[in-house]
């Protein structure tokens, strides 16, 4: 499986953790280090087998994780007459991530601002823009973390996959596509109905998220860890704009 | 009437009110106060925002189609929100909303400008390359300079196409990071998304209290907001 989400930077190992917090509902004033470490060392291995290029901020980050907890586990030395005791290793770590949770928060109250500026329209409009890359509605973790439900749940009756058929992801995407215009919106989950090697449910996963990153498609969680819906974009997506995405998806090196 | 003559008695509401539309009719870019006190010759810049009020009062009355806007340190012209599904039919083209990262990439350079790529990946834990090239080619940021340190390394703030994208008057008009938890809070409450058109039309009233935009030209330096910690 070498075909590559190409995702940029959207999210980092920030985030990640951002994400990790918030789904296990801990406070990050008290994060358990040991519970965060394991499962971002799972994200991590997960990416890396949806090829999704883990960039060494991820593996970077993993290593400070990792040190972290070591730190936390020796035993406190005895702190000498008059001395401060040691800082809590976490501290700097919690302090990054109240800061960047607090731009995450302006970011927020900017889309929404762009969205409401967005509807006036003046004389002489706003210079034509190239196609950009249209945002996953939803993080990519939180996909990531659905899509790691699914595979739990699949394990159960996963054959062991050694086949030689070639998935193909462009045809997956167009598959969808089809399910999506015959019915809008379709459950995260239906998506992965009938497949039962761990082969196909990737496919179908970095099928999606082409769809969603092209804007083909937008995926919403109405509460978090609820069940995604996929919906089908408003405007139907040019014939052009769908060939244009099995095309590259295909002609990756394989 | 020669409108530079100071001596020339005040032209009356009705006509003053008329001049004004007229050139914000032709103006394709935000008109600064100063300039249209400047052409009337007859008001300072506040009585000019009066005139505003008085225009969009008198559009209000008429529900009219337009209103005026002020922002990125000046006055525009611009359709009423809720029409925009109608003016969408003219196929005009929008430009793309942006994606999370640049919105968070450009959260941290409006607050924090003037600051290095270094700095700017410092906060989001992420390379900063693809977006800021994004946000440059889009005008949304500049370079401001470089910092006077090993390498020199360049400097980024935000561009006047940054206020007027996000409807800002100049960057005073931010919120602090205070407001932004409660905007926030109260949002969620009424399960608003970005899609929903705005519940009040705040943005449309000059505001009486709002001090001189620091940005004014594009080629200026503006001086950093002041992020309040809370």
């Amino acid at each position: 499986m070498s075909y590559q989400v190409k995702l940029e930077t959207f999210e980092g190992p920030l985030d990640l953790l951002l994400h990790l917090i918030r789904e296990n509902r801990m406070n990050v004033l008290d994060i358990p280090l040991a519970v965060v470490t394991q499962q971002y060392l799972e994200y991590i291995k997960l990416m890396e087998e949806l090829d999704l290029g883990v960039a060494g901020e991820f593996l970077v980050m993993a290593a400070t994780l990792v040190h972290m907890k070591s730190r936390m586990l020796l035993p406190p030395d005895e702190t000498p007459e008059g001395e401060e005791p040691p800082e809590d290793p976490r501290t700097e770590l919690v302090d990054r991530l109240l800061e960047y949770q607090r731009f995450k928060e302006v970011a927020a109250d900017l889309a929404a601002r762009e969205a409401e500026q967005g509807l006036r329209y003046t004389r002489g409009g706003p210079p034509l823009v190239g196609e950009v890359e249209g945002p996953l509605s939803l993080g990519l973790f939180e996909l990531l973390a659905a899509f790691r439900r699914v595979l739990q749940r699949a394990e159960g009756g996963a054959v062991l996959e050694i086949t030689r058929e070639t998935l193909d992801v462009g045809q997956r995407l167009l598959r969808i596509l089809d399910r999506l215009n015959a019915e809008s919106p379709l459950a995260f989950t239906a998506l992965f109905e009938g497949q039962r090697t761990r082969a196909e449910l990737i496919v179908t996963f970095l099928a999606l998220l082409e769809i969603l990153r092209r804007g083909l498609a937008s995926a919403r969680q109405a509460e978090h860890l609820g069940e995604i819906m996929v919906y089908r974009a408003l405007a139907p997506a040019a014939p052009e704009a769908v060939e244009a995405a099995v095309r590259e998806v295909s002609s990756a090196p394989s | 009437m020669d409108p530079e003559s100071p001596q020339e008695p005040m032209l009356a509401q009705p006509e003053a009110l008329a001049i004004l539309e007229a050139l914000l009719f032709v103006a394709d870019e935000p008109l600064p106060l100063d300039q249209i006190a400047g052409i009337f010759g007859d008001r300072t810049p506040d009585e000019v925002r009066c005139l505003v009020e008085a225009l969009n009062g008198r559009y209000t009355g008429e529900a009219s189609g337009l209103q005026v806007q002020e922002m990125a340190g000046g006055l525009r012209l611009t359709t009423r929100p809720d029409l925009a599904s109608w003016v969408q039919k003219l196929n005009r083209v929008r430009p793309a909303r942006l994606s999370r990262a640049a919105l968070e990439t450009l959260a941290v350079i409006a607050y924090r400008q003037p600051l290095t790529k270094a700095e700017v990946e410092g906060v989001r834990g992420v390379s900063a390359d693809g977006v800021l090239r994004t946000l440059l080619e889009r005008d949304l940021i500049r370079i401001v300079g470089r910092k006077p340190e090993a390498g020199r390394p360049i400097l980024y703030g935000t561009a006047r196409t940054f206020l007027e994208h996000f409807g800002f008057k100049d960057l005073t008009d931010l919120p602090t990071l205070r407001e932004i938890e409660d905007l926030l809070a109260e949002s969620e409450a009424r399960r608003g998304t970005a899609d929903v058109a705005p519940a009040s039309d705040d943005s449309t009233s000059p505001d009486r209290e709002s001090e001189e935009p620091l940005v004014s030209e594009a080629s200026e330096s503006p001086d950093p907001p002041t992020p309040h910690a809370s």
